[in-house]
């Protein structure tokens, strides 16, 4: 194991900030610490980088306890969501910092710095002042500083947050990308279950500082854990008392199954391929159903109809919880 | 934005300019006219009064020390004030402001009641050891610190706060060490105001009167500074040299305005 955080617990003054949080991070993996936002995850990576410490509890990093020392100390790579690039640094003296910090030769530098701009794809900026950036080359530089000095570990702290939806979604893809090849222990920040789905390896659930559940992406997705994970992760509904989503729940136009719920159709909303029907039942819930056009229109769906539900068979479903 | 009409705009364009001609552009002109009445003649015998030869390198001394001392101090306290939680933080940043609001020769007087050697509860014991503080130069130096000593700490105290600690934290992360992150992330982010408040330090020591007056006991020829020569020449009738030395002065302090005007477009460039 890359990280091993045994019973951290931080409080900010009287906000529990983590309690009681153990966590492995594995090698060479690219895991997300995911949940809504104030719930600790950003405070976690941060007691791993030396940022900010835990009140109790122990860090260790490949193997050597790292609880005691200073950031610097640690050899992580941090990444932060606002960039906190070097603003009288030009692109290359922005990337070299580290190298530069840890006296290699000019020469080192320079060969190095070349090869993570063209890893970053920023070669032809190296002369820029990070003023003239947009703020996804920014945050690549960023991410090409922290790669600089070969770090144990690189942890990014909602590195797409600040950026817009379409640079997000192709950042997001880079990122996965790049850390195929480079295959160092990475660690980053989330509150966007779709880019933790779609990038990580591993998740790891954080909420109100407590840790939710850890697994892979269809592990989470197919089998959660509480009915906090299931509701994280995607939409739900409530059938019969248990948390389903909307597109695993069938529907029939006659009373074929036994248990089906009995309900009426009260609104229709189609958003491109997508139905999204809500169906008031006759003990008065409402039911959220989605499924495509076509197959809408094959069950000759309308407002006001009767329709019996059923749980599509192999879904995934929760106990509703007091909470939900 | 709400356009005046013309008359208006006018009018208080006038009574601007007239206000700054006659409280400030008249008054400096004059000594500037009265300096040069003779042509050269008067600035040349004032260079070579040795009373003024003396008060000038004083005042440059004075200066010179007190603006280093408030710069290592200014830029720490600042540091100190927006990067760390302390009990008490209030409390110094309120302080630092006194200087501002106290009149210099109550700030004199105040140093005097504490380091002079008859029992002044400091001074005694300094003096003992062989310092004189009071009607000396340190004493001279403290008192131009007290009065300046504000002006670096306002000017870096924002600056700071707006860049923010993420640099510092992602120096750290790199592998810097404090001293490290200070001299290569911190010190570049407020250069320009650490600059601009030691310009205006130096203006202000320059021209400081009333705290020096008081604690050099203004010995002619040895504790005197420009400020104090300038008073005392022109209580003599030696009017002429009073005001070479005032040109002298106020040239000092339009260098540094120029110097100031000259920085800030830079300022905003960066």
């Amino acid at each position: 194991m890359s990280i091993d955080i045994t019973g951290v617990n931080k409080l900010f003054g009287d906000f529990v900030a983590l309690e009681d949080v153990n966590v492995s991070i594995p090698t060479g993996q690219l895991t997300a610490l995911l949940g809504p936002s104030g719930g600790g995850k950003s405070t976690l990576l941060r007691i791993i980088a030396g940022l900010d410490t835990a009140d109790t509890g122990t860090i260790s990093i490949e193997g050597t306890d790292a609880t005691k020392l200073p950031p610097q100390k640690r050899n992580v790579g941090f990444v932060f969501q606002h960039y906190a690039v070097f603003k009288h640094m030009t692109v290359a003296k922005n990337v070299a910092f580290g190298l530069e910090i840890r006296k290699k030769s000019k020469k080192e530098i320079a060969h190095r710095v070349d090869e993570l701009l063209k890893l970053v794809h920023l070669s032809q900026f190296a002369h820029r002042l990070p003023s003239q950036l947009s703020g996804g080359q920014r945050q690549r530089m960023a991410l090409a500083r922290a790669l600089a000095v070969e770090p144990t570990v690189l942890l990014l702290d909602e590195p797409f947050g600040a950026l817009d939806a379409k640079v997000r979604k192709e950042l997001r893809e880079w990122l996965r990308r790049l850390h195929d090849e480079v295959n160092v222990t990475t660690v980053f920040v989330t509150h966007d279950q779709e880019e933790a789905l779609e990038v990580a390896d591993e998740i790891v659930v954080i909420n109100d500082g407590r840790v939710e559940q850890i697994g892979s992406p269809d592990e989470l997705y197919d089998e959660p854990a509480n009915d906090f994970v299931m509701g994280f992760l995607g939409e739900v509904t409530s059938l019969n008392g248990n948390l389903i989503r909307p597109h695993d729940v069938d529907v029939t136009t006659a009373p074929t199954l036994a248990g089906a719920v009995q309900g009426e159709i009260s609104r229709m909303l189609r958003i491109g391929f997508e139905v999204r029907v809500t169906v008031l039942t006759d003990d008065g819930q409402e039911v959220q159903v989605t499924m495509t056009r076509t197959h809408a229109r094959a069950l000759g769906l309308e407002e006001g109809q009767h329709v019996w539900l059923t749980a599509a068979t192999g879904a995934t479903t929760v106990p509703t919880m007091a909470a939900v | 934005m709400v356009r005046e009409p013309t008359a208006v705009r006018w009018l208080l364009r006038i009574v601007v300019c007239a206000y700054v001609f006659l409280l400030v552009l008249w008054p400096v002109s004059l000594v500037v006219a009265h300096t040069f009445e003779n042509g050269l003649a008067s600035l040349q015998e004032t260079l070579a009064d040795p009373e003024v030869q003396n008060a000038l390198l004083l005042t440059a001394q004075v200066a010179g020390i007190a603006v280093v001392i408030n710069l290592v101090f200014g830029v720490t306290t600042s540091i100190l004030l927006v990067r760390y939680e302390f009990p008490g933080k209030r409390a110094l940043s309120a302080m630092i402001d006194v200087p501002l609001s106290v009149s210099p020769v109550v700030v004199g007087l105040a140093l005097v009641l504490v380091y002079n050697g008859q029992d002044g509860w400091l001074g005694r014991a300094a003096e003992s050891a062989g310092y004189y503080v009071i009607y000396d130069t340190p004493g001279m130096i403290m008192a131009t610190c007290f009065v300046a000593l504000p002006l670096v700490i306002r000017e870096v105290v924002p600056v700071l706060t707006e860049v923010g600690d993420d640099q510092e934290q992602a120096a750290r992360s790199l592998g810097a060490n404090g001293p490290q992150t200070f001299w290569r992330i911190t010190l570049p982010s407020i250069k320009w105001a650490v600059v601009y408040g030691v310009v205006l330090s130096l203006a202000r020591s320059l021209g400081e009167y009333g705290a020096v007056r008081v604690v050099s006991g203004n010995i002619t020829g040895e504790t005197q500074t420009a400020t104090l020569v300038v008073q005392e020449k022109y209580l003599d009738f030696a009017q002429d040299t009073a005001y070479a030395t005032s040109f002298l002065l106020a040239t000092a302090s339009v260098l540094c305005i120029v110097v100031v005007s000259l920085l800030r477009p830079k300022e905003s460039s960066t």
